[in-house]
């Protein structure tokens, strides 16, 4: 299928900029001392989860629906592990609830191919 | 089996790319090597700082209390005048402290002085003196590499017997056991009956290498043991099973009575224990980490802006190259690992040459200044997970825009 531009609406583009903000203050936290305190593989997990997230926000600032797909496997991922060490962020489920709320509304609109 | 076949080619297309120019690749790796190498050694030296802090406090016991005068207080607080006109703990308590505490497995009482130790010729001066009560061997966590512990009958009638630290043997008796030799400690004979097993330096002070041990009713001839310099103390072991609050508990009643407190009055003895220690260093040990992670963590940021910044070089470098792959029917994915891996591997090449030089510089330091210093597996994992982070988030953009590019504008490009 040939892929083609689409134009991105405006609240996508500010849900793409509180991603990538999110990813700068998150980066940081991969290699926390706290994070670190969980055990030895914590860090290279939570890194793979910000990884995964940041490619997802790039998927999704250029319409494409692999970046929602992804970003929803992201979270799930994150907020099962945030569980198992009990340490659930209510505000940041809210506010990925919201995110994934809007991409899935936009998820018709956008490109299928990578 | 054809993805593999592919991976494997966008990978064998990422070394290449990397070995042709070499120089480049070391110039943007460099910013990584250095993040790398900030953030694990400030790591590193926290962990074994916290590690021989851990062995050190474990040595004094974490499941001893200690009855001394003044109170082990770091915060601001601390009230040393009326700390100062406390009673200092007596000898005689011990007794009664070892028959009426149950949750007391055994106690010890003990003073510690500077003194100069001879042998013949040789001398040490400012060797630290330990005079114990006999279930010091009990209370404290020491080993005997040589020789034996004191009797009973020796630690009461206090014959002049010595167990001494492995430094001291070796410098007082080269070449000789030191068992039965005679030391003079202030001028008074005693004989060496025990050598305490090696330890190596310990982050409190008070390693076991340096120190002479004699029985408390020896070292009364040789110094007053009431005196205050001399830091008496009480050392008191709970029981298997009694936590350190409940024999806390037990021994401030029982002092108290002791002591003769009426109800309303202040406790006028002061109950530490190691956890004190270990809490006041752990809130240190996390600021300097908190400190190396910011530091590194710039350091890293920069690295990966280098990353990000030669491989958008690289791909407009390459952008009629990628043209001639893609009307070839090279995959848009094929493209995108090419590029991602290039950057990974340049990310995780800084990496490996940072944790190596950190490695290196353990190996080093830890011979040179005695402590143990270890680069621990969290460590190599953290900096391989950071390296290849780094790589995949700085290279993902570059990466991906070179995957989305059209195959004749490519092409087209000089």
């Amino acid at each position: 299928m040939e892929s083609i531009i689409r134009k991105r609406p405006k609240l996508l583009t500010f849900v793409c900029v509180l991603g990538f903000t999110w990813i700068v203050f998150s980066f940081p936290a991969v290699f926390s001392p706290s994070v670190k305190k969980l055990g030895d593989w914590y860090p290279a997990l939570f890194g793979l989860i910000v990884a995964v997230s940041f490619i997802s926000y790039i998927g999704v600032w250029h319409m494409k629906r692999w970046g929602v797909s992804l970003f929803i496997l992201a979270f799930f991922v994150k907020e099962i592990i945030l569980i198992l060490i009990n340490d659930i962020n209510y505000i940041g489920i809210v506010f990925s609830s919201l995110f994934i709320t809007i991409m899935v509304f936009y998820y018709k609109r956008m490109d299928v191919n990578l | 089996m054809i993805f593999f076949g592919l991976f494997k080619e966008s990978v064998f297309f990422a070394i290449n790319a990397l070995v042709v120019n070499k120089l480049r690749t070391f110039l943007s790796l460099l910013g990584i090597t250095i993040g790398i190498f900030a953030i694990i050694t400030v790591f590193t030296v926290v962990d074994s700082l916290e590690q021989n802090l851990r062995k050190s406090v474990q040595s004094l016991g974490d499941d001893v209390v200690f009855i001394e005068k003044w109170p082990w207080a770091f915060d601001g607080d601390y009230p040393w005048w009326k700390y100062m006109n406390r009673p200092l703990p007596d000898y005689n308590e011990l007794d009664e402290i070892i028959q009426q505490c149950n949750g007391a497995q055994s106690a010890a009482f003990l003073i510690s002085s500077q003194i100069t130790i001879k042998h013949q010729s040789n001398s040490i001066e400012n060797v630290t003196i330990i005079c114990a009560s006999h279930q010091y061997e009990k209370v404290k966590n020491f080993e005997i590499a040589d020789g034996r512990y004191f009797t009973e009958i020796e630690s009461s009638s206090g014959r002049p017997v010595a167990v001494i630290g492995d430094v001291l043997a070796k410098a007082l008796f080269p070449n000789q056991s030191p068992l039965g030799q005679t030391i003079k400690i202030n001028g008074a004979k005693a004989t060496v009956i025990g050598v305490f097993k090696k330890e190596g330096e310990s982050i409190l002070g008070g390693s076991p290498d340096t120190q002479v041990l004699v029985p408390v009713n020896y070292a009364r001839s040789l110094i007053d043991i009431h005196n205050e310099n001399l830091d008496p103390q009480i050392m008191v072991r709970a029981r298997p099973g009694i936590s350190n609050d409940e024999l806390i508990a037990e021994l401030t009643g029982l002092l108290r009575s002791m002591h003769k407190l009426k109800p309303l009055v202040e406790d006028n003895f002061s109950l530490n224990q190691t956890s004190l220690i270990s809490k006041e260093f752990d809130s240190l040990f996390e600021i300097v980490g908190i400190a190396g992670w910011i530091i590194g963590g710039f350091s890293i940021l920069v690295g990966g802006f280098g990353i990000a910044n030669i491989m958008f070089v690289s791909v407009k470098e390459r952008t009629n190259i990628i043209g001639i792959q893609k009307s070839l029917g090279a995959k848009n994915y094929f493209i995108l690992l090419q590029f991602l891996f290039e950057s990974v591997f340049l990310s995780l090449i800084g990496g490996i040459i940072g944790l190596l030089i950190v490695f290196t510089i353990t190996q080093l330091a830890g011979d040179s200044i005695g402590m143990e210093i270890s680069l621990s597996r969290s460590n190599v994992i953290l900096g391989f997970t950071i390296s290849i982070l780094i790589g995949v988030v700085s290279g993902f953009v570059p990466a991906y825009s070179a995957s989305q590019l059209d195959p004749v504008e490519a092409i087209r490009a000089s």
